[in-house]
């Protein structure tokens, strides 16, 4: 019989097809989700239909990540097997859910099993959902032929003859396509995403604008912001320019076009590829590409194509670069006969082609957004919705909608020219300067509509209501109506189905504008992925122009005060719009018109300048003295001359904005250039490395015992409560009455960057607004106060609370904390400033190949995989064209920084003499609870404390039980010794999954045993040589580890290259290694021992009760 | 529709020559091309053959067509204005009849009893209607040819309604709008040069040839589109092959594939086999 998930899936009444899966597991028995889990998955094995198999993966994922594991209540330790985690690496999803399975059956399920087991369905779920997208995307009539095609005597493609036709000077015309970019009116709850528009067709409607853009103070007027041009060339490669982001490149084999990564040229070598001039069927087949040109343009001839996009910076959420893909695609296909006409607008058929080609370009360029960002390719305000696949469709039979859309172009009489302009007068496009992923997002928007959880799925049905809306105020020419809609829009169903949309940073602005503008604001309005970067704000048209100044300096005020603490690209920026009624447009210019834009001219001349004049081709000469010619009359080519001569004799560079050289930093910050030297060396020797950071080989390396470990799994904290277990009850009272006497302080480790939180981007991860909890977003340093104004009013001693930091986090956190008033904290607060920093170095090729070779990967799908391993090669090219273990410099100084590791984080609180003074304001002092800056859930538990206490340890480690994502280390028996063994350390990775426990990285630390550790008393707190020689001597029997990070380096506008760099730390689970320390483990439950490393977390952690969790620890002011 | 008159054309630039070649027919003996083709149309039902050419080229022709030259008319394409207008040139010689049209610069091997043009002839005889001969062609030859899309006409084998006719399209072109089942993938209906076509084809170029006024070139395929959407048009898959002899080797092949269809097979197929065996390597 079938279960009654399955029922649901299956049921062709939407009633019950709809009904949410939280609601029936939140009654539900452990025995009954097995048993639903068990249907649904011989279910998923043998379903056809493919959004029916889809939903029954995400259902078995949404048992496994968040239901089984609150009906487990500490029971199930059970280990994840090591051969199914490498299956998910290489992404055999199916072999490792056997294997998972089989597990489960075998020892019950477990915490752990569940969490590898929600990873490999939800894994799954989206490659079964991709898969089906690319089918279709090549199934799409119109592309199927490009991927037969494998030899160049088979292209059919031959250029336009316009195209082949000199002018009189002897060069060749030009034919420039010109794109508009879009915006969409309605933000549409992310309905455009392939995977909802194809099955849920009738929910996936957007109002999609197409808009011509310039910055606003910068440039004369708006314009199309999308450029593509090309033309026919006398040698036979494909050049391709990309004026903005400053790289060009003479491409002379077949392999290099398929080589996404290997240059900022991506984008165009998708366009080529997916117009059919390079068509994807000749990938590798090693044919020659002068063949292939040959064929399309004539024998020692190609084609010159050049994309600009105005200077538009990223992030803008108004889908430049699938705009920018479209047009390339458009002027590729125009000029091979794929369109009609070669010049002025497309037809319909043609404009849906370009659809689907540039569709097929983002799937081999290994990204893809929404089917309506090629929305710029349509003229004017147009409806795009989701069609119901019918028979004849390649769809049939497979999903309910089709993968393309349909375009409903408005015209006049549906929403008349006053209504266009009184949306003009009112709108204000900015783009705030943030700069987010936004994948995790539509990941998260897809699996809540399978999953159809209540609350989203109402504020879907809303947002479906907020379109009709927005459509019939626009239609009305109400634009006060269209304000008042767009921002219950974002205020309401798209935080209700996505809360991450909205940010601190968003918040803030709308708050500040509506309290400047009052009345005259009349709406926010969220464009795209998510809010912080492309935004719009509505105001009564007469305060427009106030507004756009008014708006440039209180997002760059409100930026500077949250620079820190969230991640901007660049500086934000007000646009000035206006509606392009004509969609992509083509010209074909002759003669003295055939110029390539400015830009163009300033990358490639000066190469050209440099050479001897008698070395250039006839057309190369005849087109630099027609652009001499132009700059002589055009006045746009005015400043030409000037950017030339810059461009061949650059300026120095000044160093950073704050005047700080790398230098001074260093300086600063108590570089010890000694200890540099000889990690370079010891790099270069290969004494140190990746490799090396292993314990031998020969290590024993075992999960523990039972004693080893004082289990408190199944305590679950109300602080304040005491416990119901007898043995927990004694340790509680001792707990509280330290407490109460003052004996605790609290030390937060904040001197990290959170590189993962960000990705590198190199802020303050203490100061991130992260989350909103009872109401508002919260920084992660005041949620951890929170905690320790409820401990310290329940306990009537304020706790002092302190936060270290490093020369990256210091001055942020201290100005923010001052801003901030503490929050109003009541006890102490103290920041404890790091004293040492290494400079990064840029790191040694055979360490990136370990990293990326011998190093368990996560494989990516087949095309993304392409694309990392190009872009892997070229980074290798970087390391060793900049010099293996070379200092790191080419980036701004703070990035060219690194901390050396939480160790050192303990020992500064002594080298900096906090310590003493805390000692001496608060002598009583014995006890510090040190725990990371991510581990929300850590706060002053008596019962934990007093265990500690009663234990007599110096140290006491807090243990979580291994989920699939715990990866790095955990609690061992190291030759017969229970440590803490870091990941880095693991001489075989395999024997980590032999552990039960994962270090939390909370410790329990008892001061003067640990003082006595470093062979100090207090009294000799006050003598700083005595400090730093116990500290050294110390650090000297901890371990060394060299680890690759991800830096961030931002330029031009808004672009971001990661580098990876070679950086050094010492850890603190280390300390568990020393004879000479006692430490003791103890473990906890998960929610308190959990760290959140990863923004893509946050919507788990929200819905797991994580959230809910720490909200109950809290105070807030 | 009864056939008794066709067109053959031969003024294009390239073209020009190319009848005047002489080969060994099928029954070993020597002929010119246009001969060749004559004889293709008569053994369709032509009783009248219009040649269209190139004003200074009928004297040429006439001697080529050797015994067949009193059935000859000529017409002369005075100005290359494209294929259609060539056409387009015979309309007095046509006279509001149906009429069989045939390039003089390809050559016809038949796999079956009759011969290609007589099995087109026969088809617009029996479904009274215009026929063009189309052949299944990979898309890669798609730069040379018209090509048509339609659906398998209902209980005929190789019959085709036609719905689209497009001359020269691109594969992007072709996959969207000449998609015909049963054909493998990458493959469409060209044309085969061979089409038997009612009057109102004449019509319709005088049409083209008016709108374009002397300025633009003509084009057959235009028309054809148009004259599906005014009247039932089909196409006949033809049992055979057509042999380019302006293309390179095309002469020599269309002259092996007449051999090896002929008399003198086996002792083409000899020397072709002892001219293997002599290879050095």
């Amino acid at each position: 019989m079938a279960g009654t998930l399955v029922s649901i899936i299956t049921s062709g009444d939407p009633a019950i097809r709809d009904q949410s899966l939280d609601a029936f597991c939140r009654p539900a028995s452990l025995e009954q989700l097995l048993a639903e889990c068990a249907e649904l998955d011989a279910f998923r094995r043998t379903a056809e239909n493919l959004y029916e198999r889809v939903r029954a993966l995400f259902f078995l994922y949404a048992i496994h990540r968040f239901h089984i594991p609150t009906k487990l209540a500490g029971a199930g330790k059970g280990l994840i097997p090591c051969h199914g985690y490498e299956h998910l690496l290489h992404r055999r999803f199916e072999e490792a859910i056997e294997v998972f399975l089989k597990m489960q059956e075998a020892e019950g399920a477990s915490d752990g099993v569940s969490s590898a087991l929600a990873n490999a369905y939800h894994r799954l779920a989206f490659q079964t959902l991709a898969d089906q997208v690319r089918r279709s995307v090549r199934m799409v009539r119109g592309n199927q032929w490009m991927f037969r095609m494998g030899h160049p005597a088979d292209q059919p493609l031959r250029i336009r003859r316009e195209l082949v036709e000199r002018g009189p000077d002897g060069t060749f015309p030009i034919l420039r396509e010109q794109t508009p970019v879009r915006m969409d009116l309605t933000h549409s709850a992310w309905s455009d995403i392939f995977f909802l528009g194809m099955d849920y067709p009738e929910g996936a409607k957007v109002l999609n604008v197409s808009i011509d853009l310039g910055v606003h103070g910068r440039d004369a007027a708006p314009k199309p912001p999308v450029e593509a041009y090309l033309r026919v060339i006398e040698e036979p490669v494909l050049r391709l320019t990309s004026v903005d982001l400053g790289a060009t490149a003479d491409i002379n084999n077949l392999a290099e076009v398929f080589d996404f990564a290997r240059d900022y040229l991506g984008l165009l070598k998708a366009a080529v590829i997916a117009s059919g001039i390079v068509p994807p069927g000749i990938e590798g087949s090693g044919q020659s590409l002068a063949e292939l040109l040959a064929q399309i343009v004539g024998p020692g001839r190609g084609l010159e194509i050049v994309s600009s996009v105005n200077n538009i910076p990223k992030g803008s959420r108004l889908a430049v670069s699938t705009n920018l893909l479209a047009a390339l695609v458009s002027v590729c296909m125009r000029a091979t006969g794929q369109a009609t006409s070669i010049t002025g607008p497309l037809q319909e058929n043609e404009r849906r082609l370009v659809l689907a080609r540039a569709l097929l370009g983002e799937w081999l360029g290994g990204s893809g957004g929404g089917w309506q960002d090629s929305g710029g390719v349509w003229p004017g305000i147009k409806l795009i919705q989701g069609a119901a696949a019918g028979d004849g469709d390649p769809e049939s039979g497979i999903s309910r909608g089709r993968l393309m859309p349909t375009h409903h172009v408005f015209e006049r009489d549906e929403i008349p020219e006053a209504a266009r302009k009184a949306l003009q007068d009112s709108l204000v496009l900015v783009h705030g300067g943030m700069a987010q992923n936004v994948g995790p997002i539509l990941e998260m928007v897809t699996e809540k509509y399978l999953l159809r959880s209540e609350a989203e799925w109402h504020g879907r049905q809303d947002a479906l209501r907020i379109l009709d809306e927005v459509l019939g105020s626009l239609q009305r020419g109400d634009i006060a109506g269209v304000g008042a809609a767009t921002t219950r829009n974002f205020k309401q169903p798209i935080q209700t189905i996505i809360p991450w949309a909205s940010t601190y940073f968003t918040e803030q602005l709308i708050e500040r504008v509506g309290k400047e503008f009052g009345k005259d604001f009349w709406g926010f309005w969220m464009l795209g992925g998510m809010s912080g970067g492309g935004m719009g704000f509505i105001f009564a048209p007469e305060k427009k122009a106030l507004a756009q100044a008014r708006l440039q300096e209180i997002m760059s005020a409100t930026k500077r005060e949250l620079s820190s603490a969230l991640p901007f690209a660049m500086e934000p920026v007000v646009y000035d719009f206006a509606i392009n009624e004509r969609g992509t447009f083509a010209e074909l210019l002759h003669g003295e018109s055939a110029l390539m834009p400015q830009g163009y001219y300033a990358l490639t001349l000066p190469a050209l300048l440099r050479q001897d004049i008698r070395g250039l081709s006839p057309m190369r000469r005849a087109e630099l003295d027609k652009f001499g010619a132009a700059c002589r009359t055009k006045p746009e080519l005015r400043g030409m001359v000037q950017t030339l001569f810059d461009t061949m004799l650059p300026r120095a560079k000044a160093e950073n904005k704050s005047g700080q050289s790398l230098a001074e930093l260093l300086e600063q910050n108590g570089f010890d250039r000694a200890q540099h030297e000889q990690i370079r060396a010891d790099l270069k020797n290969a004494r140190i490395g990746l490799a090396q950071n292993r314990l031998p080989a020969n290590s024993e390396i075992t999960d523990v015992k039972p004693g080893d470990v004082f289990d408190a799994t199944s305590w679950n904290e109300t602080i304040g409560t005491a416990p119901a277990r007898a043995d927990m009850k004694e340790a509680y009272d001792l707990g509280v009455k330290a407490l109460r006497n003052g004996e605790l302080a609290i030390v937060t480790l904040a001197a990290g960057a959170g590189s993962r939180w960000t990705q590198g981007a190199g802020v303050c991860k203490a100061l991130h607004p992260f989350a909103k909890l009872s109401g508002k977003h919260r920084t992660f340093i005041e949620t951890h106060l929170a905690k320790s104004r409820r401990a310290g009013n329940k306990f009537a001693a304020p706790l002092t609370h302190i936060f270290s930091t490093s020369y990256a986090t210091h001055a942020p956190t201290e100005e923010f904390l001052k801003r901030q008033n503490h929050y109003g904290y009541a006890g102490k607060v103290f920041l404890s400033p790091g004293k040492s920093v290494g400079l990064r170095m840029v790191p040694m090729a055979r360490d990136l190949r370990f990293a990326w070779e011998e190093m368990p990967q996560q494989m990516l799908d087949e095309q993304q995989q392409k694309v990392r391993e190009s872009l892997r090669a070229a980074l290798i090219g970087w390391a060793q064209g900049a010099g293996e273990a070379g200092d790191y410099t080419d980036n701004l100084p703070l990035q060219c920084l690194h901390p050396i590791g939480h160790w050192y984080e303990v020992p500064n609180l002594l080298r900096n003499g906090l310590l003493a003074r805390l000692l001496s304001e608060q002598p009583q002092l014995k006890h510090l609870l040190v725990h990371n800056i991510d581990t929300l859930g850590a706060s002053a538990d008596p019962a934990l404390l007093g265990q500690h206490i009663r234990s007599g340890a110096c140290l006491t480690f807090e243990m979580i039980t291994r989920r699939l994502e715990d990866r790095g280390g955990g609690l061992a028996r190291v030759n017969g010794r229970v440590r803490v063994v870091e990941g880095l350390a693991m001489p075989r990775e395999e024997d980590e999954f032999n552990l039960t426990y994962y270090n939390s990285l909370t410790t329990w630390v008892d001061i003067d045993k640990l003082l006595a550790a470093f062979a100090l008393t207090r009294a000799d707190l006050g003598d700083p040589d005595k400090v730093t020689a116990a500290v050294r001597q110390l650090a000297a029997k901890m371990p060394t580890y060299v680890t690759i990070k991800d830096v961030k380096k931002r330029w031009g506008h808004g672009q971001e290259d990661i580098f990876p760099v070679t950086q050094f730390e010492k850890l603190w689970g280390d300390m568990s290694a020393l004879p000479e320390i006692d430490s003791r483990f103890i473990a906890v439950p998960r929610l308190r021992g959990q760290q959140l490393k990863d923004q893509a977390q946050l919507d788990g952690w929200l819905r797991d009760g994580s959230a809910a969790y720490v909200e109950s620890l809290c105070e807030w002011a | 529709m009864e056939i008794k008159q066709a067109i053959i054309t031969a003024a294009g630039k390239d073209q020009r020559t190319l009848p005047l070649q002489t080969l060994v027919d099928r029954t070993g003996e020597t002929k010119s091309a246009l001969r060749i083709i004559i004889e293709e149309a008569l053994q369709a039902g032509a009783e009248e053959i219009c040649v269209v050419v190139h004003p200074c080229d009928q004297g040429a022709f006439r001697a080529a067509a050797g015994e067949h030259v009193s059935r000859l008319q000529f017409v002369e394409q005075t100005a290359p204005l494209g294929y259609g207008h060539a056409v387009w040139c015979a309309k007095d010689f046509v006279g509001g009849k149906p009429f069989l049209l045939l390039v003089g610069d390809h050559l016809y091997v038949s796999r079956a009893d009759k011969r290609c043009a007589q099995q087109l002839a026969e088809t617009a005889r029996a479904e009274s209607c215009s026929v063009s001969a189309v052949q299944a062609t990979h898309e890669r030859l798609l730069p040379f040819y018209g090509a048509i899309g339609g659906k398998l006409a209902a209980g005929a084998k190789g019959l085709y309604e036609i719905e689209d006719v497009l001359e020269k399209p691109t594969p992007t072109e072709a996959e969207q709008k000449l998609d015909v089942p049963g054909l493998r993938a990458g493959h469409y209906l060209c044309f085969f040069g061979m089409h038997a076509l009612s009057p109102l084809v004449m019509d319709l170029l005088a049409e083209d040839v008016r709108n374009a006024g002397g300025r633009g070139r003509v084009q057959l395929t235009p028309a054809l589109a148009r004259l599906a959407a005014r009247e039932r048009y089909l196409a006949l898959e033809v049992q055979g092959r057509r042999y380019d002899i302006g293309a390179k080797y095309g002469l020599l092949t269309a002259q092996l594939a007449l051999a090896l269809d002929g008399h003198d097979r086996d002792e083409v197929l000899g020397n072709l086999v002892e001219l293997l065996a002599l290879r050095n390597k």
